[in-house]
C-alpha cells in the first residue's frame, strides 16, 4: 500500500550524504517520544502519592520533573522536525536538479510529446510529493505509530482488558476513517480540479481583457464566471459534509474509547486491580492516543498518492535520450566546414511518406554565407535543427569542421554552431540574464560592447535599470522586433565558427530591419553562415544559394552565377519580383 | 477621490454579514453551542471520578456513559448541519469578493497595463480574497472559544481561585506566541509559496524554450540557477514547517505547564477530605478545563495574526480595484448561485449607420516613460482603408489603443458620427467596432463559443467570418470542426490559426469599423491578401483602420498615415507618401524587393 520499497530505490541515493543527520533525528525523535510516554506516570505517580498521604517535599519534585519532561519533550519534537525537514528539502532539492537536468539533455522528440505544465509537475510537483513523503514519513507516520505502540503497551501494562479493548477500536477507528476517505476522495477531487478551472479563466480572462471589452464580451464572460462558480458552490457544500463526517466518525469512536475507560477503569479499580492514579492515567493515555491515530490517517492518504509521484519520476529518469552523442571530437577555432552526406530525415522514426529531408547533398566552405530558400514545409528549418544537432538523420551524416555532429563534444558543438529562430524565447529575469543565458560568467563590458554594437545602447538607457531590468514573463513587454534584437545579441555574445540564421528577421518593421543589416555583416564576418529565408532580400549577402523544394536540393551554386543565368530557378524568382514569392 | 487606506477590519466583516445574516446568525449559533459543550465532557470525567472515590454503583456508571454516548450523537448531528452551512457561507463570502474584482477589472481600459502582473492578479484572487474569509470564518470560532472560556474560568474560579489564576498565567504566554508566530508563519509561508511560483515559473519557461536552451549550450547555467532558487524555497520551508512545530510545542506545552502548576499548589490537598481538600474529580476537571482556556487564548492569538493578515489582503485586494474604494468590494452583487437563477442577457440598440469616426488631439504615455504618442488626429469614414505605418516604438499600437479607449487617453476626444464619445471603450464595441490585437488571445473554451461569444449566431454567419478569416479549411480538418476544444488561451491552435480565429471573431461581431493591429508575424503575405479580398468583397460598406508596414497593405491604403516617435510625420495615398515623406520611403524601401538582390 505504502510504496516504501520503490521509494528507497530511487531516494536511498540521494539520502546517503545526510545518513548522519538520519542518525540523529532518529535518537532525537525516539527520545522526544519515550518523554512523552514517561509523563503521564509522574501524575500516576503524585495522585497515588497524593492519596496515600505523602508529604508536600515528595510530591513537589514530581511535579517539577513532570514541566520540565514537557518542555524537553517539546523542544526535542521542533528539532526532530528541523532535521527531517532539512533532510527532507536538500536530499530532494538535488533530485529536482538531477532530473532537470536528465530532462533538458533528452531529444527533442520527447520535448515535443511533453508540455511543459507536465515537465512541471513531475520535476516540481512529484518531487515535493517526495520530500513530504520523507518529513512525514518520519515525524508523522512512525513517531505517531511507535507512540501509539507505546501508549497501548502501557495501557496493557495498567490493564491487559484495558489494552485489549483500545486496541480494537483503534483498528476500527483506522479501517472505518479508510472507508470513508474512499467515499469522500472523489469530492475533493472535484473541488480542485473546479478550482483549478476558476483560476485558470480568471488567468485567461486577466490576460485578455483587451480581447474581451474591444469584442463587447465581458457579459458573456461574467456569465461563464458565474456558471462556474455556480457549479462551484455545491462541490464545496459537499466537500464540508465529507470533512464533517470524518470529524464525527473520528469523534465518536474517541469517546467510544472513553466510555470503555470509564466502564473497565471502574471495574479494575473495584476489583483493587488499578490505583485512582492508575484510572486517571488510562483516561489520560486514552485521550493521547486520539490526536496521533488522525495525523496517521492524513499521511497515509498523502503517502498513497506519493507512490503515483515515485512511479512518475522513476519513469521519467528511465527515459533516454534518442540522440547519438560520442563526445569524441572537438571543432577547430575559426569558421567551420559544414556538409550534408546523403542526409534523409523524417521526424517519425519510422519514416515512410512523412520523410522531410531525402537525400540531400551539399557542403559548404569555411567563411561562406549561404542563403537557403524554399516555401514553408520545404526542409529549411530541419536542416538548421540538424546542424544544432537537436536530431540526427535517420541516413547520411551531417558534419560539421569535417566531423559527423554525433562524434562531436555536444558542449563545444552548441558552442561554437549558434542559431536564431523566429521564435525568440525570454525569461522573467533581468535584461542581462537574458542575454547570458545566466552566465554569471559574462562582464558587463562585454555586454557593452555587444550592445553598442547592435545600436541597442539608446533601448538600454531608456530602460529605468538598465541591464538590471526585468523582463516581465510572456512577450517580457518588449516588442517583437526587440525580443528579435535581443537574440541577436545573445549570438553576438558567444564566438561561433557557424551561424544559423533562421528567418530571423521576418518579424522586424522593414526600417529596423535596415537597422541592423550592418551588425549581420559583422556578425557573419569570418563565419561561415546558413541564412534561412522565404524572402529574397533576405539573402542578397550571401555567396552561394541553396533552393530546397519538397525536402530535396533543386538548385545551388554561386548567387551571382545563379543570378544572372536566366535558365536558373533563382532569376527567375528575381524576375518576378514579388517581395515573399515563396512564402 | 477614494479612500484607498484598509478599513478596520471589523468593517469589512460587517459587511460580509449583512450580505448573508441568516447563514451567518445560524453558524454562530452552532459553533457557541460546540465549544460550549466540550465543557460537559469535563464535568462528566470530574462526576465520574468522584463517584469512583465514593464508591462507584453501576447505575451511576451507566448514566456516565449513557451521557457520553448522547453527547457524541448530538455534537456529531451539530457538526454535520453546521459545516454544511458553513461552506455555503463562507463560499458565497469568496465568491462575492472574486466577483466584484472581476467586474472591475472588465471596467478598466483593456490594455492598460495593470499594476500586478495575470499572474499576481489571479493569486490576489486566490490567496487574498482567502485570507480575508479566513478571519471571517475565525469570527464564528472566536466567539465561542471566548464563551467556553469564560464559562471554563467561572467554574474552576468556584473550586479555587488561587490556583485558576496560577494556572491561567500561561495561557495568557499562548495567545501572545500565537499571536505573533501566527504572523510570521503566514508570512514564511507567502515567501514560500512565492518561491514556488517562481520555480515553477522558471521550468515552465525553461521548457518552453529547451530549444534555445540547448542550441545556447546553457543547460549547466539554467541548472545552476534552478539549484539557487531551489535552495531560497528550502530555507523558506524549513522555517515555514519548524516554526509551525514551535507553535503546537508552545501550545502543548503551555497545557503541561499548567497541568504542572495545578500539581504544584495542589500537592498537599488532594484527596483532603474538608473545604481545603480538592478531590480528583476536581483535579481532572482542572486540567481539562486549563485546556480548553488554553486553547481559547490560541485562537485568540491566531484570529488577531489572520486579521492582521486580512487588513493587507483587503489593502492589495483595494489596489486591484484601481481607484475604487474598498467597499466595491464587498458590495451587493447578484451571483446567480442557485439553479434556477439565469443571467439577463444584455441587449444594445442597433446603432446609427456609421459615417465617420475621429481622433481629436490623442495624446497617451506609457507610466514612467516618454514612449506614447503625441497629439494625434486620425479621421476615418465610411468604406475607407486607412493604414497606420511606422517603425518599431512609433506609436502605431498605442494610437489604435488610446482611439478605443483600452488605453486611457490623457488628452483628446474621440469623436462618433460628429458627436463626443465620453468612454470609447464602452461605445466603440460590437456591433459598432471590432478589433483584433497584435497579439489576439483565445479563451479554453470551444472554436464555436470563441468566435460566438455568447451573441448566438447563425451557422451561416460563422461560415462567412470562418470564410473571410481564410480559415474554413483549418475548421474542417479539425477532429470536432467548430466544437473542438481550443485549450488554454488557445494553445492547440497554430499561431496563424490563433490570429484568424481572432480575425473570424471580429469578423462575426459585423462591425462597421474594423481594427486590426499587425497581421504580419502570423499571416503570410498570400493569405493576408486574401484576407482583405474577402471581405471587402462580402462586407464592401466597411471600414478598416490597420497597422500595418507591408506592401500589400500600404499600396491598397485610401490613406497611409506614417508615425514617427508618437506624433503623424505624413499622411496620404503610398503614391503621394512616396515623393513627400522620407520617413515613408525609408519604411517602404526597406521593404524587400527583387531588385536589391541583384545590387548587392
Amino acid at each position: 500500500m505504502i510504496p516504501i520499497r520503490s521509494y528507497l530505490r530511487l531516494f536511498s541515493g540521494y539520502l546517503r550524504p545526510f545518513r548522519r543527520t538520519a542518525v540523529l533525528l532518529a535518537v532525537v525523535l525516539f527520545t522526544a517520544i519515550g518523554l512523552q510516554l514517561v509523563n503521564p506516570q509522574l501524575i500516576k505517580a503524585f495522585i497515588d502519592g497524593a492519596i496515600a498521604g505523602d508529604d508536600f517535599s515528595s510530591l513537589v519534585p514530581i511535579a517539577v520533573a513532570f514541566m520540565v519532561i514537557a518542555v524537553v519533550n517539546q523542544g526535542l519534537m521542533v528539532w526532530a522536525t528541523y532535521l527531517a525537514e532539512q533532510v527532507g528539502w536538500s536530499a530532494t532539492n538535488q533530485m529536482r536538479v538531477d532530473l532537470a537536468d536528465h530532462v533538458l539533455h533528452l531529444d527533442m522528440g520527447f520535448h515535443k510529446s511533453t508540455s511543459p505544465g507536465a515537465l512541471i509537475e513531475r520535476i516540481d510537483g512529484d518531487v515535493t510529493a517526495l520530500s513530504n513523503f520523507f518529513s512525514s514519513m518520519i515525524i508523522k507516520v512512525i513517531g505517531n505509530a511507535v507512540l501509539i505502540l507505546g501508549i497501548m503497551v502501557l495501557l496493557w501494562r495498567e490493564s491487559w482488558i484495558i489494552g485489549l479493548t483500545v486496541s480494537v477500536l483503534i483498528l476500527i477507528t483506522f479501517i472505518g476513517l479508510f472507508r470513508l476517505h474512499g467515499v469522500t476522495v472523489p469530492w475533493q477531487k472535484a473541488i480542485r480540479a473546479t478550482s483549478a478551472e476558476m483560476y485558470g479563466f480568471i488567468g485567461e480572462q486577466i490576460d485578455g481583457t483587451e480581447d474581451i471589452e474591444a469584442n463587447g464580451a465581458t457579459g458573456y464572460m461574467i456569465s461563464r464566471f458565474d456558471a462556474i462558480q455556480r457549479r462551484w458552490l455545491p462541490e464545496t457544500v459537499r466537500g464540508w459534509t465529507g470533512w464533517a463526517m470524518m470529524w464525527s466518525a473520528a469523534m465518536t469512536l474517541y469517546f467510544a474509547s472513553l466510555a470503555v475507560g470509564f466502564v473497565l477503569g471502574a471495574w479494575e479499580f473495584t476489583t483493587g486491580a488499578l490505583t485512582i492514579g492508575g484510572v486517571y492515567i488510562v483516561l489520560q493515555y486514552i485521550q493521547m492516543v486520539h490526536r496521533p491515530v488522525e495525523q496517521i490517517r492524513e499521511e497515509l492518504i498523502d503517502l498513497q498518492k506519493a507512490g503515483a509521484s515515485i512511479e512518475r519520476v522513476q519513469e521519467l529518469f528511465d527515459r533516454e535520450s534518442q540522440l547519438t552523442r560520442r563526445d569524441s571530437r572537438t571543432l577547430s577555432s575559426g569558421p567551420l566546414a559544414v556538409g550534408f552526406e546523403s542526409v534523409t530525415f523524417s521526424y517519425n522514426d519510422d519514416g515512410g511518406k512523412e520523410t522531410v529531408l531525402d537525400d540531400v547533398n551539399f557542403s559548404i566552405a569555411p567563411g561562406r554565407v549561404v542563403g537557403l530558400l524554399g516555401r514553408t514545409g520545404s526542409g529549411k528549418s530541419t536542416i538548421a535543427r540538424l546542424l544544432t544537432h537537436l536530431h540526427e538523420p535517420q541516413q547520411g551524416s551531417v558534419q560539421i569542421g569535417g566531423h559527423d555532429t554525433r562524434d562531436i563534444d555536444l558542449v563545444d558543438l552548441r558552442h561554437r554552431v549558434a542559431m536564431v529562430t523566429q521564435d525568440v524565447q525570454l525569461f522573467r529575469a533581468t535584461i542581462r540574464e537574458n542575454l547570458t543565458f545566466f552566465d554569471p560568467t559574462v562582464s558587463d563590458d562585454r555586454l557593452h560592447e555587444v550592445i553598442e554594437r547592435l545600436e541597442l545602447a539608446d533601448w538600454l538607457r531608456s530602460l529605468p535599470n538598465g541591464l538590471d531590468t526585468v523582463l516581465d514573463s510572456g512577450s517580457g513587454g518588449l516588442s517583437a522586433g526587440q525580443a528579435q534584437l535581443l537574440a541577436f545579441t545573445r549570438v553576438f555574445l558567444r564566438d561561433p565558427g557557424v551561424v544559423v540564421l533562421d528567418e530571423a528577421s521576418s518579424r522586424l518593421d522593414p526600417a529596423t530591419e535596415t537597422l541592423l543589416e550592418r551588425a549581420i555583416d559583422h556578425l557573419l564576418e569570418d563565419r561561415t553562415a546558413i541564412v534561412i529565408a522565404h524572402r529574397l532580400s533576405t539573402v542578397h549577402r550571401a555567396d552561394d544559394i541553396i533552393i530546397l523544394d519538397d525536402g530535396k536540393v533543386v538548385e545551388a551554386g554561386r548567387r551571382k552565377d545563379l543570378a544572372t543565368d536566366p535558365e536558373s530557378l533563382l532569376s527567375s524568382l528575381l524576375a518576378t519580383g514579388m517581395e515573399e514569392v515563396l512564402a | 477621490m477614494s479612500d484607498k487606506t484598509a478599513p478596520w477590519f471589523g468593517k469589512v466583516m460587517w459587511e460580509l454579514i449583512k450580505r448573508q445574516p441568516g447563514r451567518y446568525a445560524l453558524a454562530q449559533t452552532l459553533w457557541i453551542t460546540i465549544w460550549s459543550m466540550q465543557i460537559i465532557v469535563g464535568i462528566i470525567i470530574a462526576r465520574y471520578f468522584d463517584a469512583l472515590t465514593e464508591g462507584i454503583t453501576s447505575s451511576q456508571l451507566v448514566s456516565v456513559v449513557a451521557a457520553m454516548f448522547a453527547y457524541a450523537a448530538g455534537r456529531a448531528v451539530i457538526i454535520f448541519f453546521g459545516m454544511r452551512n458553513h461552506g455555503s457561507l463562507l463560499f458565497r463570502a469568496g465568491a462575492l469578493m472574486r466577483r466584484n474584482l472581476l467586474g472591475r477589472i472588465y471596467e478598466l481600459p483593456g490594455a492598460a497595463a495593470m499594476d500586478e502582473s495575470p499572474g499576481e492578479v489571479v493569486s490576489r484572487m486566490r490567496d487574498d480574497v482567502e485570507h480575508v474569509v479566513e478571519p471571517f470564518d475565525f469570527s464564528v470560532d472566536i466567539t465561542g472559544a471566548g464563551i467556553a472560556g469564560i464559562i471554563s474560568f467561572v467554574i474552576l474560579w468556584n473550586i479555587d481561585p488561587v490556583i485558576t489564576v496560577v494556572a491561567t498565567v500561561p495561557v495568557i504566554i499562548v495567545g501572545i506566541v500565537s499571536n505573533r508566530t501566527g504572523g510570521i508563519i503566514r508570512r514564511y509561508r507567502i515567501d514560500a509559496r512565492a518561491a514556488t511560483e517562481t520555480i515553477t515559473g522558471f521550468l515552465g519557461e525553461t521548457f518552453a524554450a529547451t530549444q534555445s536552451v540547448k542550441v545556447a549550450g546553457a543547460e549547466k547555467h539554467m541548472l545552476a540557477r534552478f539549484s539557487s532558487l531551489n535552495d531560497v524555497r528550502r530555507s523558506m520551508m524549513v522555517k515555514d514547517r519548524t516554526l509551525t512545530a514551535v507553535l503546537e510545542a508552545t501550545f502543548r506545552n503551555t497545557v503541561n505547564i499548567s497541568t504542572g502548576l495545578i500539581l504544584l499548589l495542589a500537592a498537599g490537598r488532594l484527596g483532603a477530605t474538608g473545604s481545603a481538600g480538592i478531590s480528583i474529580g476536581e483535579f481532572a476537571l482542572f486540567v481539562y478545563l486549563v485546556t480548553q482556556i488554553t486553547e481559547t487564548a490560541y485562537f485568540y492569538g491566531m484570529f488577531v495574526a489572520r486579521v492582521k493578515q486580512a487588513k493587507v489582503s483587503v489593502e492589495r485586494l483595494t489596489d486591484t480595484l484601481a481607484g475604487e474604494p474598498w467597499e466595491r468590494l464587498v458590495s451587493d452583487t447578484p451571483l446567480y448561485l442557485g439553479e434556477s437563477e439565469f443571467m439577463p442577457s444584455e441587449t444594445r440598440q442597433a446603432p446609427a449607420p456609421f459615417r465617420v469616426v475621429e481622433g481629436r488631439g490623442l495624446s497617451y504615455h506609457y507610466p514612467d516613460s516618454d514612449a506614447g504618442i503625441n497629439d494625434i488626429d486620425l479621421e476615418i469614414k465610411r468604406g475607407e482603408f486607412v493604414v497606420v505605418t511606422g517603425r518599431i516604438g512609433s506609436g502605431k499600437t498605442t494610437l489604435i489603443r488610446t482611439m478605443l479607449g483600452l488605453l486611457p487617453a490623457e488628452s483628446g476626444t474621440v469623436v462618433w458620427n460628429g458627436e463626443v464619445v465620453d468612454d470609447p471603450s464602452v461605445v466603440l464595441t460590437p456591433p459598432l467596432v471590432a478589433y483584433t490585437p497584435q497579439v489576439p488571445r483565445l479563451f479554453s473554451m470551444s472554436l464555436r463559443n470563441n468566435l460566438d461569444l455568447g451573441t448566438g449566431l447563425t451557422a451561416e454567419d460563422l461560415a462567412e467570418s470562418i470564410h473571410i478569416a481564410t480559415m474554413t479549411r483549418d475548421v474542417d480538418t479539425m477532429d470536432d470542426g467548430l466544437e473542438t476544444m481550443i485549450g488554454p488561451r488557445g494553445v492547440r491552435l497554430s499561431g496563424g490559426q490563433i490570429q484568424r480565429s481572432a480575425s473570424a471573431r471580429m469578423f462575426a461581431r459585423r462591425p462597421q469599423l474594423l481594427v486590426l493591429d499587425d497581421v504580419s508575424s502570423a499571416l503570410d503575405v498570400e493569405t493576408e491578401r486574401t484576407l482583405w479580398a474577402r471581405l471587402f468583397e462580402s462586407r464592401s460598406d466597411v471600414a478598416a483602420l490597420v497597422v500595418s508596414h507591408r506592401r500589400a497593405a500600404l499600396a491598397m491604403a485610401d490613406r497611409v498615415i506614417v508615425l514617427e516617435a508618437g506624433r503623424v510625420v505624413a499622411s496620404g495615398t503610398a503614391a503621394e507618401l512616396e515623393s513627400s515623406s522620407d520617413e515613408f520611403r525609408a519604411i517602404w524601401a526597406g521593404t524587400p524587393n527583387g531588385a536589391q538582390v541583384l545590387d548587392g
